[in-house]
């Protein structure tokens, strides 16, 4: 597909993604997945296997660590962690940690609004915040109240049909063996460091990681629980006993029936990309929130779009970018 | 005899024949066996051997060759009929056995093979003491509906005044039998008068196993899914390659030699996507257990063709294009094409439900199958069918592969001598085995 410049129209200001490139599109039920490719950015310990939660040191009090022995951590936007014997927590914001350092995150949300939720996990596991509750929580950062987001979960679960509880897991653990499978529905490509996601052909989010490793880890937190739960639930479709029977194409021979494919394929793919050119721009507002060296991390906010980016001069480092409601 | 057709429904239809006191015969597919039967006694005699058909489907395959007229049959196919329905007595729980004798009766059905087969049952099961105790009087009648009551209660009548081997009793019951002088205390029990064992020989299973028992591991791991893949996944994950290597060797060897030779060209389409390389406690599960089966048919089959679709087998990765992979199969001019996935098809969810659905018209009658790679026995696959309308098949375990490629190969011409012959083999190796069941014991020496 084409280089990567209607969205830099979409993310004006520091975010350059110059040398960026879309992938070809998948799809699974009501969610596309848009790879994206470019320049690695080396030194940055991923999420999964260099971050770690040491411990949870009360209500909205979480304790990360970069357990490497060289290169900064960005913490990813909107990262919870599911573990064992402790209420489960998710941040409000991107951080940085240095080489052996641990961050106290004070203003850390609870996800569960009382007792009797705990989570029996062998692993201790992490999701990103679901696409609807993020923006809320990025307007929550450096507000010290561990229950500051029940009421948006209470409402994202009623929506679900679920009891109106601020329990996060009603959706994340008792879904999980539908939402997990987004990973394997969708599937990174070799040196995929990014991706554009639309639900139900609607922009939903931009997510850029510093390189192939940092995101194939960041990656099921992305896809099964920070879009994957908007995608099932928008997923008209999700019944397969309900699917339509298949439309055959016009074709008389093996050769025509190949071709009838890769031009409808090429269709499709024409389609999404106007639906990347449509997405809706304005004017976003960049706020400088920390600095490491030569990164900054910051989050922008505009009408149609927030999140936070890490830049490197104008260089796009990392980026979680999601659409507002 | 659209055989896989047949097959599918030999291996998932289990309701019970049932025979009502007084009614008729509740046989609801009776006109699909005896289609089956007039189109090919052989063939689907042999196909009630099949690994994985229900119990009581063999028993009405068993009804269907009883009840069935072999007027016009040659030799050798009575032979394999005879043969077969021998087996499936044994093979059978005995219970069973006895419905469809009875049913027989019912049918007013009697042939000299019938007569053969149920005088044998009644008289050689290796059980046939306990059963007479336990149903003395269906047995009975099973055993006077094969004779004639007339004839049935004066070769009794003889054996009571101490008939051993008259020319009557040689001419009109001895003859259908192996061992005729074990079985003259039979026919004695049967006209007898003792009291019924409770609960006995009803509660037996069958004398002869057909399909090997297979127990299933409380958890499933990458490992314990058979030699094949377990070998593969120590491989994968940079084991000491000469040993597996060497190991993998002997394995498929094994594993091969169980099968006869595909003359035909099969197109494998292998998904070799992330997804099958998995992670976790599961990563290389699916993939391994893929590649087993790939390494299994590249012994079997005289030419094996196959497209990867994502990556490679060794290294897994991308997305999933089934529909380009069977397109891409095609094209080698293929007797059958296999895709072999674990059902996650990313592109474009819907293209080789689209592909498959144009093919007829496309004038593409080469028969495309769906070999499902599974976790386990029971994967929920609700997301992973991207093509409905393709004949589907799981394995998890290289044990699968035993109904898998009857299964498979079931479904194209080239295929039909390739089962038989499978089929044939399986047959000699239970009727050997009956053989020594019902053989007579050695007086000491």
């Amino acid at each position: 597909m084409s280089d990567l410049t209607t969205l830099d129209t979409l993310v004006p200001g520091p975010l350059s993604l110059a040398g960026h490139r879309l992938g070809t599109p998948q799809r699974a039920g009501a969610l596309t997945m848009v790879p994206i490719s470019g320049p690695a950015y080396p030194g940055i310990v991923p999420p999964r296997s260099g971050l770690k939660l040491t411990r949870v040191a009360g209500y909205g009090r979480v304790e990360l660590s970069n357990g490497a022995d060289r290169g900064v951590a960005i913490v990813p936007l909107h990262i919870g962690y599911v573990q064992d014997a402790a209420q489960n927590h998710a941040l409000c914001r991107s951080a940085f940690l240095a080489a052996g350092q641990r961050l106290m995150c004070e203003d850390a949300c609870c996800v569960q609004e009382s007792q009797g939720g705990y989570l029996t996990e062998r692993d201790q596991w992490f999701f990103i915040l679901p696409l609807e509750l993020r923006a809320r929580a990025l307007e929550l950062r450096g507000v010290s109240d561990y229950g500051k987001l029940w009421r948006d979960i209470a409402d994202l679960n009623r929506g679900h049909g679920l009891p109106r509880r601020g329990h996060l897991e009603q959706i994340l653990s008792r879904r999980r063996g539908l939402l997990t499978q987004y990973q394997s529905r969708l599937e990174p490509q070799p040196g995929q460091l990014g991706a554009l996601f639309f639900i139900e052909d609607r922009f939903a989010g931009l997510e850029l990681a510093p390189d192939p490793l940092y995101f194939t880890e960041i990656w099921a937190a992305l896809v099964c629980f920070a879009y994957g739960v908007a995608a099932w639930h928008a997923d008209p479709a999700r019944d397969a006993e309900r699917q339509p029977p298949p439309e055959p194409f016009e074709a008389t021979g093996l050769g025509e029936l190949r071709a009838a494919l890769d031009r409808d394929r090429a269709a499709r793919i024409a389609r999404i990309a106007d639906r990347i050119a449509a997405v809706p721009t304005g004017p976003v507002t960049v706020q400088e929130e920390e600095r490491y060296l030569r990164l900054r991390l910051s989050t922008v906010t505009g009408t149609h779009l927030a999140g936070q980016i890490v830049t490197d001069g104008d260089r796009a480092v990392y980026a979680s970018l999601f659409a507002r409601p | 005899m659209d055989t896989p057709t047949l097959l599918t429904h030999l291996e998932t239809r289990g309701r019970a024949l049932t025979l009502p006191r007084g009614g008729t015969l509740c046989w609801d597919d009776a006109d699909l066996h005896r289609a089956a039967y007039t189109d090919d006694p052989e063939g689907y005699a042999l196909l009630g051997l099949a690994p994985g058909v229900q119990p009581w489907q063999r028993a009405r395959v068993l009804l269907q060759l009883l009840a069935a007229s072999q007027a016009g049959l040659d030799d050798p196919t009575r032979h394999t009929l005879a043969r077969t329905a021998r087996v499936l007595t044994l093979a059978l729980p005995p219970a069973c056995v006895i419905t469809v004798l009875l049913s027989l009766r019912r049918l007013r059905a009697n042939h000299k093979h019938t007569t053969r087969t149920a005088l044998r049952f009644v008289l050689e099961h290796p059980q046939a003491d306990q059963l007479i105790a336990a149903r003395r009087p269906a047995l009975l009648d099973c055993f006077e509906h094969a004779l004639g009551k007339a004839t049935a209660r004066g070769c009794a009548r003889r054996i009571a005044d101490g008939d051993t081997g008259s020319d009557y009793l040689q001419r009109r019951l001895l003859r259908f039998l192996t061992a005729p002088q074990a079985a003259l205390s039979r026919v004695t029990a049967l006209y007898g008068t003792g009291t019924r064992q409770q609960g006995t020989a009803v509660e037996h299973g069958p004398a002869l196993t057909i399909d090997t028992v297979r127990e299933r591991p409380r958890t499933v791991t990458a490992t314990n899914r058979g030699d094949i893949a377990a070998t593969l996944v120590h491989l994968y994950r940079g084991g000491p390659a000469e040993d597996l290597y060497v190991a993998l060797g002997d394995q498929i060897g094994a594993a091969a030699a169980a099968f006869p030779r595909f003359e035909g060209t099969l197109a494998l389409v292998v998904d070799a996507s992330a997804s099958m390389r998995g992670h976790g406690d599961r990563e290389w599960a699916l993939l391994s257990q893929a590649a087993a089966l790939r390494m299994v048919l590249s012994e079997v089959c005289a030419r094996l063709e196959v497209i990867e679709v994502g990556g490679e087998e060794r290294a897994p990765r991308g997305a999933t294009d089934l529909a380009m992979g069977v397109l891409d199969a095609l094209g080698t001019g293929p007797d059958l094409v296999a895709v072999v996935s674990d059902g996650y098809e990313n592109l474009f969810p819907g293209d080789l439900a689209r592909v498959v659905a144009t093919l007829p018209r496309a004038g593409v009658t080469t028969p495309v199958v769906f070999c499902h790679a599974l976790f386990t026995g029971s994967d929920d696959l609700t997301l992973r069918r991207p093509a409905p309308a393709l004949p589907q098949r799981g394995f998890w375990h290289q044990d699968d592969f035993a109904e898998l490629l009857p299964w498979m190969f079931g479904h194209c011409a080239a295929g039909a001598p390739w089962l038989r012959a499978s089929l044939h083999t399986r047959l000699d190796l239970l009727d050997r085995r009956a053989d020594r069941l019902t053989a007579p014991s050695r007086p000491a020496a």
